[in-house]
């Protein structure tokens, strides 16, 4: 019977509500607790919108971070599923950026083809790299390489392998291993880690350490910040590296000291 | 509500489905009380919390100036405001009273005559309730950071003790040998669990990031390591293949059906694994702020679907819901950190100790009475569905 299935928490969902500022309920801008389970795809096109192309001369795909995919959907665990099958399935690709180890990058596999073969035009590397692109990417989805692998696996030569991590395509992770990664990508890097640190530091500098949302998003940007403000506030919803408490006038952002 | 009673009541619907629902709906409204209290006996902090399984009345309670305390929950005077008054203390006056902060207490799963006691003093005791002195004494050579005694266990009567030793021993009551022991980590054992499906599967957690799952009657090491990535070497850096967490692992606990296991580590994460497979479910709980140099005592609810997770963090517990790793709520009140909590699971209340020598209880809120049905206000021509009895028009009719 179809009543033995249904689950508990459907009768104590007006319940659940009352919990008042404390209940952590996602970004009334996307209001997606009320529709069903989060759309990644299009919350990830959404904030791929925010990423500025000029500043890298468009060589770079736009690149957004997982983490922000959690200032917008409250169940972490739903978007990671989805963020999976996304990869699985080849649409998404995901990079480790080399200064947290839980910090991953996500580019669609189509920017990223676009604008590694754009670079790569008219170098003698390129024809190493367009094989690279397409025997390993379609087939796995790791975020690094053992030399075991590439070898054998792969058929890559010693040559061909220096020739990749020449072209960006690879970055030496230790010996014997390299990551995937964006060519280019050190500037956004740099960029992202200022910028970061700027806002952080816009955070604490408020009274009480804590400013609201729509404020943080109006402020003046010094030089420091390059990226856009909204790209860096939902990095630092994202990753907990301030509180966000729903308040009348809006949501507070306040510093998490650690 | 009514409809889970009636439904019990005709058949529809099996009884154990009632319970559920309505252990469910208490867990998820936690609050404190100024109605309940616990004695304040502790000088110093409170590490460790246990109420026996057996009755659900008696709660221990170690402390970091070496006191244990025996508290009685049970409310026994007719008024709903109640302080669960200690029965009895082992205080800094008495002659075998630990020297250093008890680290870790559990009553014997049996029966509450007996309990054992873990101290930074290298010392491990076991005490007589009635008389209160130790029959045991087991000593080490480092401090011990956690023991746990199997609660299902028949067969055995080992104490699994977690020490700044890389080596886990396993002390036996029945005989007071301890010559067994599981080698394996490379760093200090901070978390001892049993399963509380199988009698002789022990998980142990340690400073090297690893958790391990022993079967104590294989001789070889330990069955399997908790592997964070799955197997997957190529998400992480090197140093971190096969570990369960990126620091320190300080946190055990087992679900109450023993199918899931969790761990807390330094690394701000707390992870849940299928207890057979020793496979990460990439349950993501988010931060899950975790600064303690020590073990971290949380617990799971029990008789709940869906189960919630009550991890102390900073100076709240955080409650989270089991399988899907949202943040339900974060209970404040205490003043200072809190270090141990535990689920009281016959009436579902929570208790939690910390650095504020206050034991503090979370009781479920009591249902307010229902206002007027819905049907009946919006029938009155508009009126607001849920009217203030002071406010309501009790004279004037509408029929005129």
């Amino acid at each position: 019977m179809n009543r033995k299935r249904t689950l508990m928490p459907d009768a104590f969902r007006t319940k659940k509500r009352r919990f008042g500022a404390d209940n952590l309920i996602g970004n009334p801008e996307h209001g997606d607790v009320q529709e069903g389970p989060p759309d990644v795809k299009a919350t990830l096109q959404y904030l791929m919108t925010l990423f500025p192309r000029k500043l890298f001369n468009d060589s770079l795909p736009q690149i957004v971070l997982k983490h922000q995919l959690y200032s917008l959907h409250s169940d972490k665990t739903l978007v990671d599923k989805q963020v999976n099958e996304l990869r699985d399935q080849g649409e998404l690709l995901m990079f480790q950026l080399g200064f947290d180890s839980d910090t991953f990058a996500l580019v669609f596999s189509v920017d990223y083809r676009a604008k590694v073969l754009a670079g790569e035009a008219g170098r003698a590397t390129l024809g190493t790299v367009e094989k690279f692109l397409d025997k390993v990417l379609p087939c796995c989805s790791d975020l690094s390489f053992s030399k075991d692998k590439m070898l054998k696996q792969f058929l890559f030569t010693d040559a061909e392998i220096t020739q990749l991590v020449k072209s960006g395509v690879l970055t030496v992770r230790d010996a014997g291993s390299w990551w995937l990664s964006i060519p280019n990508s050190g500037r956004f890097t740099k960029y992202f880690i200022q910028g970061r640190k700027a806002v952080l530091g816009m955070v604490k500098k408020s009274k009480y350490n804590e400013i609201l949302k729509t404020d943080l998003e109006e402020r003046r940007t010094t030089s420091h910040v390059k990226l856009h403000m909204k790209y860096h506030v939902h990095d630092i919803i994202g990753a907990e590296l301030v509180e966000c408490i729903q308040t009348t006038s809006g949501t507070l952002l306040r510093f998490v000291d650690t | 509500m009514l409809s889970f009673l009636i439904a019990r009541q005709t058949g529809v619907d099996e009884p154990v489905r009632l319970r559920r629902a309505e252990s469910t709906r208490r867990v998820l409204s936690l609050e404190l009380n100024h109605d309940r209290d616990v004695e304040c006996i502790h000088g110093n902090g409170i590490n460790t919390i246990d109420i026996e399984v057996i009755e659900g009345r008696y709660m221990l309670s170690g402390g970091s100036d070496g006191v244990i305390v025996i508290y009685d929950l049970e409310n026994n005077s007719k008024k709903p405001h109640y302080t669960c008054k200690a029965v009895c203390t082992v205080g800094r006056s008495s002659r075998y009273v630990h020297k250093f902060s008890v680290e870790t207490v559990q009553w014997y799963p049996h029966d509450t005559g007996m309990f054992v006691s873990s101290s930074f003093d290298k010392t491990m005791k076991v005490w007589d309730t009635e008389t209160l002195k130790p029959a045991e004494v087991f000593q080490f050579e480092g401090n011990v950071y956690c023991h746990h005694m199997s609660p299902i266990a028949r067969k055995h009567g080992l104490i699994a003790v977690g020490t700044k030793d890389p080596k886990v021993q396993l002390c036996d009551l029945k005989s007071g040998s301890r010559i067994h022991i599981l080698q394996g980590h490379r760093g200090e054992v901070l978390s001892v669990k049993w399963s509380p499906r199988y009698e002789h599967i022990l998980a142990t957690a340690s400073t090297d990031s690893r958790v391990r799952v022993w079967d104590v009657r294989r001789a070889s090491g330990s069955l399997f390591t908790l592997d964070q990535h799955n197997g997957d070497k190529s998400k992480a850096s090197s140093e971190s293949v096969n570990t369960a967490h990126d620091g320190r692992v300080n946190g055990l606990c087992f679900t109450d059906d023993g199918l899931y296991l969790l761990t807390a580590g330094t690394d701000d994460r707390m992870r849940l694994w299928n207890s057979a497979t020793g496979e990460n479910t990439l349950v993501n709980y988010g931060k899950v702020v975790n600064e303690s140099r020590k073990g971290v005592k949380f617990t799971v609810s029990r008789g709940c679907s869906p189960e919630f997770v009550f991890v102390p963090c900073g100076s709240s517990v955080a409650m989270y819901g089991l399988h899907t790793g949202e943040l339900v709520t974060m209970l404040r009140g205490h003043y200072n950190n809190v270090d141990c909590c535990e689920f009281h699971p016959d009436y579902q209340e929570l208790y939690s100790g910390g650095k504020d020598c206050n034991i503090l209880a979370w009781v479920p809120v009591l249902r307010h009475p229902d206002t007027e049905d819905e049907g009946a206000g919006s029938v009155k021509g508009g009126a607001q569905t849920s009217v203030n009895p002071a406010f309501e028009d009790a004279w004037s009719s509408d029929e005129d």
